[in-house]
C-alpha cells in the first residue's frame, strides 16, 4: 500500500528533499507538484483522490522549515490572485545562503561556541545547537577548546518560551501580573519589545496597551499562562531595546539602600562584592532595581544585616523575617 | 543561595537524540562542508561537528540518495547527489562526487542569531571579553547572516570584580591559588587550591578547584572569596586528571532530606535542590516536595530569602533552624 510505503521515508528525508526541490526551482512549484513529485510526499500522493492529510503534513513541514530560518516563499499566480491551489512555493537562493562575504575567524568561532554553551535549557538550547551546526558548516578549524569556562544562563520562568515566540512573531500577548503588595493579579495586554536579563532575572520590556506607555515586567511575577493574540504590531526599532537598558541602569543607580552588616559575616563578604556597593566600615550602600527583590535577598541574611534606610525597605525586611518566623512557629 | 548546599542539578542532561529539525539542519550544514573537502574521513567530520561517527555515516548515506525531482520529476541519476560508496563503506572516507541544489551554507534563523548574540553579551562579563568591539563585530555579522532581524533578546552583563580576572590568570598559568573562604556555615579558612574551571549560573560565579585542605574537588562561590593570591606553585591536579561533575551541586550520602512546601510557580527556582525521584504532591498552587541540603545553615538562608513562597514542613529541627534565624533577624528591628 502506498501509505505504508510512504511512512518508511524518515521525516528528515522528506524535509531535506522539500528544501532541495524548492531551492532548485526558479519559478516555484505548486502544492500539487510538490505532493506528487517530492520524495516523502509522492509515495503517499493519490492522483485522483483526497490528499487532505498530506496537505496538512505539507503545512506543518513548511512551518518547521521556516522555523529553521529557511526563507520559504509563497508566490501568487499573477493571473489568479487569491487562488490557493495556484500558489507557488520556492526558496530564493540569495535569502537562503549565508552572504559569501561573511566569515568567522578561528578566534570568533571559539567565542561563538562558548556563547552557544551558555544555553542549556529550553528550546533556546536547541536553537544555539543548530546555529553551531551551521557555523561548523563553514569548516573553520578552531584553536584549543575553551575548557577554563562553563558559563550558564537559566531560563526557568515558564513565561520565557511563549514570550520569545511572541517577540519573534510580533504579536501582542496577554497575561496576569501580580505586583508585590497587591492582592490580585491584573491582566496586562502588552506588545513585547525586548526580553532583558539583568542580575539573573528576566524582564519583559513592552508597550502596555492599556497604560499606553512602555513598562517592565519581571517574568517571575507573571502568574498566568501567556495568551498569545492574533494582533500583530510593527517591529520596534533596535534603539528601543537600548533605551530600555539605559533606563534600567538609571533606575539601578538612583535607588540605594543603607545597611549595617556584622563584620566577617556572610552578608559582609557577599554584599560588599555586589556591583557598585559603597563601603564605609560596616555600613554599606547597596544599589538595586527592585525593592521587593532586595528585601527578599536581605531577609535571607537573617541577623547579619540591619537595614537603616529607606524606611520602607526596613519595614519590608522586618515583615519578611516576622512572616518566616511565624510560618515556622 | 547557599554555597554548594548540595542539591542535584537537573539541567545537565547529555546531548539529546537529534530531532527531525536538528537532523535537517545537520544535513544542510554537512553538504557545504563536504563540498569544501574533496575527501574527509568519517572520524574527522564527526569530530568537527561534534557527532558520532554513526550519525555522520547515516547522514552521508541519506545525502547520497537524495536530490531533486528534476525535469522528469522522477529523480533521475543526474538529479541526485552522489558519493563514492566504496570509499564510505570500505575506507570510512567521504567523497562527494556529484551535487545538486545546494551551493552554500544556510543563514542563521532570527532566533538562532538572537541566542548567540545574547550569549555573547553574557560572555562580555568575562575579563578577556571586556573588549566590546570584538563582540559588536560578531553581533553585526550574526545579524547580517540571519534570515530575519534577530529577536531582541539581551543580557546585561554583570560587572565582575577583579577576583575573576585573578582566578582566570591562575587557571591559564596552571598555578595554585590561595584565598580566604567563608563557607555557608560561617567558618572562615585559608584555602589553597588547584583552580580548574570557572563556572557561572546567571549572575553568580563559581570556581571549581581541587582543594588541598579537603583533598577533594570543591565548588567555591566567588563572592565568598577574599584576599586571593596567585602563587608560583604549579598545580598538582589538572582538569584532565580529575573528573569534574557536570552539575555544580553534587549530592552526597550525608545530605539531609527536608520536606518543604513551595508555591508551584517558584518550584523551578529550587530545582537544583530537589533530588531525583522526590515525591511531589501538588495542591491548590502549592507543591509539597523534598530538597536535599548538606546542613541547615544553607537551608535557613535559602528559605528566609523566599518569605511566604517556600517553607519548611519538617523535620522539626530544620523548622527550628529557620525559625531561630528569622527571629534573630527580626529581633534586630525591636
Amino acid at each position: 500500500m502506498a501509505v505504508a510505503a510512504g511512512s518508511r521515508v524518515p521525516v528528515e528525508e522528506r524535509l531535506f528533499s522539500l528544501v532541495l526541490a524548492l531551492l532548485a526551482t526558479e519559478a516555484g512549484l505548486t502544492k500539487a507538484e510538490i505532493l506528487s513529485t517530492v520524495q516523502g510526499y509522492r509515495q503517499r500522493y493519490r492522483a485522483s483522490g483526497d490528499n487532505a492529510n498530506l496537505e496538512r503534513q505539507f503545512e506543518r513541514d513548511k512551518d518547521d522549515i521556516r522555523e529553521l530560518g529557511v526563507p520559504l516563499e509563497t508566490l501568487e499566480s499573477p493571473g489568479e490572485p487569491g487562488n490557493n491551489q495556484n500558489l507557488r512555493y520556492r526558496i530564493p537562493r540569495g535569502d537562503y545562503e549565508l552572504p559569501s562575504d561573511i566569515s568567522f575567524s578561528p578566534e570568533e568561532t571559539t567565542l561563538l561556541n562558548l556563547a552557544a554553551m551558555v544555553w542549556r535549557e529550553g528550546s533556546i538550547s536547541g536553537e544555539s545547537r543548530r546555529a553551531i551546526l551551521k557555523l561548523r558548516s563553514l569548516g573553520v578549524v578552531t584553536d584549543e577548546p575553551v575548557i577554563g569556562y562553563a558559563p550558564r544562563l537559566r531560563v526557568r520562568d515558564v513565561a520565557f518560551e511563549p514570550l520569545t515566540a511572541a517577540l519573534d512573531k510580533h504579536v501582542i500577548v496577554r497575561f496576569g501580573y501580580l505586583k508585590p503588595g497587591e492582592q490580585d493579579a491584573r491582566t496586562r495586554t502588552v506588545a513585547p519589545i525586548a526580553l532583558i536579563q539583568r542580575e539573573g532575572r528576566w524582564i519583559l520590556h513592552g508597550e502596555d496597551q492599556d497604560a499606553g506607555g512602555t513598562r517592565n515586567f519581571l517574568l517571575r511575577r507573571i502568574v498566568s499562562p501567556i495568551s498569545t493574540t492574533n494582533t500583530r504590531y510593527p517591529a520596534f526599532p533596535e534603539s528601543a531595546t537600548e533605551s530600555a537598558k539605559a533606563e534600567l541602569d538609571k533606575i539601578w543607580e538612583s535607588r540605594a539602600a543603607i545597611v549595617e552588616v556584622i563584620p566577617g559575616s556572610d552578608a559582609a563578604t557577599r554584599l560588599s562584592k555586589r556591583a557598585d556597593t559603597g563601603i564605609d566600615g560596616d555600613t554599606l550602600t547597596l544599589h538595586y532595581s527592585d525593592a521587593d527583590l532586595l528585601a527578599d535577598e536581605l531577609a535571607g541574611f537573617g541577623p547579619e544585616v540591619l537595614v537603616l534606610g529607606p524606611e520602607s525597605l526596613r519595614g519590608a525586611v522586618r515583615d519578611r523575617l516576622l512572616r518566616t518566623e511565624a510560618d515556622h512557629g | 543561595m547557599a554555597e554548594a548546599a548540595s542539591g542535584r542539578s537537573k539541567s545537565t542532561g547529555r546531548v539529546p537524540p537529534l530531532q527531525a529539525q536538528d537532523k535537517l539542519t545537520f544535513l544542510l550544514s554537512l553538504v557545504p562542508y563536504l563540498m569544501d573537502h574533496d575527501r574527509v574521513s568519517v572520524a574527522d567530520a564527526a569530530a568537527h561537528f561534534g557527532m558520532t561517527k554513526e550519525q555522520i555515516r547515516e547522514a552521508v548515506r541519506l545525502i547520497g540518495v537524495s536530490g531533486i525531482p528534476g525535469e522528469t520529476a522522477q529523480y533521475q541519476h543526474e538529479d541526485l547527489f552522489d558519493i563514492s560508496w566504496d570509499d564510505l563503506e570500505e575506507n570510512d572516507q567521504i567523497v562527494l562526487t556529484h551535487r545538486v541544489a545546494i551551493d552554500d551554507s544556510p543563514r542563521f534563523s532570527a532566533r538562532e542569531a538572537a541566542a548567540l548574540i545574547a550569549g555573547l553579551q553574557y560572555l562580555s562579563s568575562l575579563p578577556e571579553h571586556a573588549n566590546r568591539t570584538a563582540i559588536a563585530t560578531l553581533t553585526a555579522k550574526l545579524s547580517r547572516g540571519a534570515s530575519a532581524t534577530p529577536s531582541q533578546l539581551t543580557v546585561q552583563s554583570t560587572r565582575t570584580d577583579e577576583t575573576l580576572a585573578l582566578i582566570r590568570d591562575s587557571v591559564d598559568a596552571g598555578v595554585q591559588l590561595e584565598f580566604d573562604y567563608l563557607n555557608s556555615r560561617g567558618e572562615r579558612e585559608r584555602r589553597r587550591v588547584d583552580p580548574l574551571r570557572i563556572e557561572s549560573l546567571d549572575a553568580d560565579w563559581y570556581l571549581r578547584a581541587w582543594c588541598h585542605l579537603r583533598e577533594a574537588i570543591r565548588t567555591f562561590r566567588l563572592d565568598r572569596i577574599s584576599n586571593p593570591v596567585v602563587t608560583t606553585e604549579p598545580i598538582t591536579h589538572g582538569a584532565a586528571d580529575v573528573k569534574l561533575p557536570d552539575s555544580l551541586f553534587e549530592g552526597s550520602a550525608d545530605d539531609l532530606i527536608v520536606t518543604i512546601d513551595v508555591a508551584a510557580a517558584a518550584a523551578p527556582l529550587l530545582a537544583d535542590y530537589i533530588p531525583d525521584g522526590a515525591v511531589t504532591v501538588e495542591s491548590e498552587g502549592r507543591l509539597r516536595t523534598s530538597v536535599r541540603v548538606s546542613h541547615y545553615h544553607g537551608l535557613k538562608r535559602l528559605i528566609a530569602s523566599m518569605p511566604g513562597v517556600a517553607l519548611v514542613i519538617g523535620p522539626p529541627d530544620a523548622r527550628a533552624a529557620v525559625r531561630e534565624w528569622a527571629a534573630a533577624g527580626a529581633a534586630r528591628y525591636e
